[in-house]
């Protein structure tokens, strides 16, 4: 098998209290192979943008890597120094945010923000650079991309200031786009629109995703594996289709009964009891053992992960005669 | 634009008639200038009488507004009760030193806020942040006269590093600059520092990071430029204070500004002087706010001033 171009492992995020480090992401491994779909999904809280900042380094103040390494092909991001590490970003991992209104200074021009973008990691003159900023806006199909360069955000909808994010973050043609939540904040035929564009792009530029998402049908749509991570930890790793026909976590199982099901025609969606328990007061053992209606005795005890089959691991008692990793 | 320049115009003069208005019977409720002008001498009533004929006083007091108020619309400002002279020339003689002043405190208030306001901001909840924080707080409770006093003690008594008083050369600015600005500079460091730290948590300030641009580039061209915009609405509305500081700076270190003058004048009741110098006063205000107004298009092109008319 190829090695994957990213790799996660052991990887502890959290924030330092007087009390001790509470974790945010506790000791999640995963990998990222070249040209694919990696989803993360997983119940608002549970760690999913914590988790694509850390491997970003953009991580607020109060929160900070307690340890596992981030393997970018074979150099660990997390041994780097500061100032290697800002040129990895953009330049080799780029990242668009769910919020497209306030995603760009509002103070700036189109065409001066993506500049600078593709200034700081390319040397090109500032024409050079323009024109390639006005490539990158006709290529995500921006109408009248030679007048938007000159535009600020303020004049644009929500779906054209994704576009001009992706543009942006796309023009220096980085191995792994992190796209959190890209399309939560814009109304569906737009989202629809965006996915397509980081579809082809992604083909076009033969680049890896990693597409954080609460959205399950979009899951289905884009991606070829899917991380599932609850309360920190990730329960779940498959391929997408195993994913959907065969789930394995209880958390995964309850996740997709909560979508609502066009064939059979429920009143009500059916939906996983209780909520996320916050970092402070985690429970002992499985974290999901609270809220799961298969819990035995043996849940007290925290579940290493399984591997279940050849597409798929899980974090679970119910699959202790499969081998452990 | 045009236009809006224009309504802004129109908006100026009713403020310069309601303070000629106030400034003209204000001043006249203080006592007699006539009988200041006697003080060291006993004059005789006739004297008394013809001086104040001489200067128009026995008019009733309607008429002799309405006589200055024909002056002043062809930008006369009279003459001065004591010495005579046009108070347009008096005050052009002083408008030079005065707004020298300004800009001078001005110019340390934002050498001192800006850095100190960035860094504190950026350096949160860091020793840098608590003695940035201590500074405004210190510079924002000394009262302007006495740093003023203290600056001249210290710098020009004690080390002879720059003049103590007049208005002779670069050197002879950098005290009252400094003591003017540094109340300014406490309340603008506090700014800077609340607005930066707002802006920092952006999700733009984040775009701009995962550009992989370096820090101080993400803080400065990215945070503290759009930090400029709240900035300049405060300095605007500052100025102000800013101008009635000079006064009492003025007076500290011998300054020969508009701001002395009007002083002066109004211990010798020079009736003329002082309206001339408060309405002065008040249109370079006014005029300061309609820079920091036009100013804002430039700043945020989120505001067209004025509506679309460009
Ligand atoms: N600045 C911070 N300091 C401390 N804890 C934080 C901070 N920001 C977030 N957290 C905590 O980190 C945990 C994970 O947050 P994260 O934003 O990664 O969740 P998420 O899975 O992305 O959720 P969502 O779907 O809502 O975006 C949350 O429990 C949150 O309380
Ligand atoms: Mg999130």
């Amino acid at each position: 098998m190829e090695e994957p171009i990213l790799k996660v492992e052991n990887l502890e995020v959290g924030v330092k209290k007087d009390t001790g480090f509470m974790n945010i992401v506790n000791n999640i491994s995963f990998f990222l192979k070249k040209g694919e779909t990696l989803g993360i999904v997983g119940e608002s809280g549970c760690g999913k943008s914590m988790t694509s900042l850390s491997i970003m380094d953009l991580t607020p103040a109060s929160v900070s890597l307690k340890s596992g390494k981030i393997l970018l092909k074979d150099k660990d991001l997390t041994a780097m120094r500061k100032n290697e590490r800002r040129k990895v970003r953009g330049k080799e991992i780029a990242m668009i945010f769910q919020e497209p209104m306030t995603s760009l200074n509002p103070v700036y021009t189109i065409g001066y923000q993506i500049v600078e973008m593709i200034r700081n990691h390319q040397n090109m003159t500032k024409k050079q650079a323009y024109q390639h900023a006005l490539n990158m806006l006709q290529l995500v199909g921006i109408p009248r991309a030679d007048e938007i360069l000159h535009e600020y955000p303020h004049q644009l909808s929500g779906g054209m200031r994704q576009r001009v994010m992706i543009a942006m973050v796309l023009s220096c043609s980085p191995e792994i786009l992190i796209a959190d939540e890209p399309t939560t904040a814009l109304d569906v035929t737009i989202q629809a629109q965006i996915l397509e564009l980081m579809k082809s792009l992604q083909e076009e530029m033969n680049m890896s995703i990693i597409l954080i998402t609460h959205d399950l049908g979009v899951v289905a749509e884009m991606c070829d594996r899917v991380v599932v991570m609850y309360a920190g930890e990730i329960v779940e790793e498959s391929e997408v289709h195993e994913l959907f026909e065969n789930p394995k976590h209880p958390y995964t199982k309850g996740l997709l009964e909560s979508l609502p099901d066009v064939d059979e025609d429920r009143e009500y969606l059916s939906s996983i009891k209780g909520t996320v328990p916050s970092p402070s007061e985690m429970p002992e053992g499985c974290r999901f053992a609270p809220r799961c209606a298969f819990a035995s005795e043996k849940c007290q005890e925290d579940p290493p992960v399984f591997r279940v089959n050849q597409k798929s691991s899980c974090k679970c008692w119910l699959f202790e005669d499969s081998t452990a990793e | 634009m045009i236009q809006y320049i224009i309504r802004r115009l129109i908006h100026t003069v009713f403020v310069v008639l309601a303070i000629s208005l106030i400034v003209f019977f204000s001043i006249r409720l203080t006592g007699d200038p006539v009988a200041i002008m006697f003080q060291a001498g006993e004059p005789t009533k006739e004297a008394i009488e013809e001086v104040r004929e001489n200067l128009g006083l026995n008019e009733p007091l309607i008429v002799q507004y309405g006589i200055f108020m024909k002056q002043l619309i062809t930008f006369d400002l009279g003459e001065s009760f004591r010495s005579g002279l046009p108070v347009s020339t008096m005050i052009a003689e002083r408008m030079g030193p005065t707004v020298l002043l300004a800009l001078g405190g001005i110019l340390v208030a934002i050498l001192i806020a800006f850095p100190v306001g960035i860094l504190s901001a950026v350096k949160r909840g860091t020793a840098v942040d608590f003695f940035g924080r201590i500074f405004s707080l210190l510079g924002i409770s000394f009262p302007n006269f006495w740093l003023g006093i203290m600056l001249i003690i210290v710098f020009a008594v004690q080390l002879q590093w720059f003049p103590a008083s007049g208005y002779d050369g670069w050197k002879s600015l950098v005290l009252p600059s400094i003591a003017l600005g540094m109340i300014l500079s406490g309340i603008l460091a506090r700014l800077v520092r609340s607005s930066m730290l707002e802006i920092l948590n952006q999700q733009y300030i984040s775009t701009a990071k995962s550009k992989g641009i370096k820090d101080w580039v993400v803080i400065i061209r990215h945070a503290f430029r759009n930090a400029l915009i709240p900035t300049t609405t405060f300095l605007g509305i500052q100025f102000g204070s800013l101008l009635g500081g000079t006064v009492i700076i003025e007076q500290v270190f011998s300054w020969p500004g508009v701001g002395r003058m009007i002083i002066d004048a109004i211990n010798q009741r020079d009736y003329p002087v002082i309206q001339g110098g408060v309405i002065v006063l008040a249109m370079l205000m006014i005029l300061v706010n309609l820079i920091v107004d036009l100013s804002y298009s430039f700043l945020d092109p989120r505001i067209k001033v004025g509506g679309s008319d460009k």
